[in-house]
């Protein structure tokens, strides 16, 4: 079964189509998009670098990561808006496109992320905190996290140079 | 004498994407920790560290991102100087970037080492805050404003 009914049904909204045709709107969410990167991106490289010893050593992986928390998921919730937004406004021309797809696995990479390490990583910050030293495990998922993350910039960034290649019929134009 | 050049980074076609990159992380890490500092003169987010503690773990990495970022910056800027130059959402960029890291080393950094009042200190953040979004805003608008751009009529 194709997707592509639904992309087409999504970039057809009224919704959709007033984002795609105005000369402001568009420009505005993607700013929105990526000024919630530099706030709350900056965040999460911060809680990585903390768990793998790098930055912020004085203070407990308590504050830095739980008590940051709020805002992180704030900000994912205005990153993940937008960047749906974007999406319906050109859907059809995003289908075809594999660092489209590389960045939504990506993005779904995260979500299992985030499982696998609830309970000895980020649902266990206390005991992280009494840990004599940084546990194994915990340094995996920082690395991991960083890896992703940064995956995710990259792939959202290369959508942008992706051109289609062309299709017998329209080469057969030239 | 005209010195014929040919930046290396116009022979490749992924020099510019791949240093795109490398320029968002290095704004998310630098707006991100100044942010960080922000939120907490706000009110918000690592309470149980004053403003002050929080600036001196950030510094480093502020100064890395800001680093990153701006070098990064100039290769893009190296790869069409005309371009950037006649069009105004760069030049926009480029006032609130300067005005982003005076502000941040001169009123923001007093604030968080000395303290103000309430009042002062979430103006001081809100601005910190505003300034640097306005640069990442002018940075989108490169891009809308480049294809309308005519050197002809300049």
């Amino acid at each position: 079964m194709s997707l592509f009914p639904f992309f087409h049904f999504l970039q057809s909204t009224e919704f959709a189509t007033s984002i795609r045709e105005s000369a402001l709107v568009y420009p505005v969410i993607m700013m929105t998009h990526l000024a919630s990167i530099a706030l709350f991106g900056g965040m999460i490289l911060m809680g990585d670098l903390r768990l793998l010893g790098l930055a912020m050593k004085d203070h407990p992986v308590v504050d830095v990561i739980g008590r940051l928390r709020i805002w992180k998921r704030i900000g994912f919730v205005i990153m993940v808006t937008c960047g749906f937004l974007l999406l319906a406004a050109k859907a059809e021309l995003y289908y075809p496109n594999p660092f489209y797809w590389l960045k939504m696995t990506l993005l779904a990479l995260v979500g299992v992320h985030a499982l696998v390490f609830h309970r000895s990583v980020y649902g266990n910050l206390p005991a992280i905190d009494r840990a004599p030293q940084m546990p194994g495990t915990a340094k995996v998922a920082a690395a991991l996290s960083l890896v992703l993350w940064i995956g995710l910039v990259c792939a959202g960034r290369w959508i942008a140079y992706y051109e289609p290649a062309k299709t017998a019929v329209q080469a057969a134009h030239r | 004498m005209l010195i014929e050049f040919q930046n290396p980074l116009n022979s490749s076609a992924l020099a510019f994407p791949i240093l795109e990159c490398i320029h968002i992380v290095g704004f998310a890490l630098s707006i991100g920790t100044i942010a960080i500092v922000d939120f907490r003169l706000l009110d918000f987010g690592m309470r149980h560290q004053t403003p002050a503690q929080l600036n001196k773990d950030m510094s480093l990495w502020t100064i890395v991102g800001l680093a990153i970022m701006v070098l990064s910056g100039m290769m893009l800027y190296s790869s069409d100087p005309d371009m950037y130059y006649l069009n105004w959402a760069f030049l926009l960029k480029m006032t609130f970037l300067v005005l982003a890291i005076v502000f941040n080393y001169t009123v923001h950094r007093g604030v968080v080492l000395s303290g103000a009042s309430p009042g002062r200190t979430k103006l001081v953040a809100c601005v910190s805050l505003a300034l640097w979004m306005c640069v990442v805003f002018g940075g989108i608008f490169i891009g809308f404003l480049n294809p309308t751009l005519d050197i002809n009529k300049v």
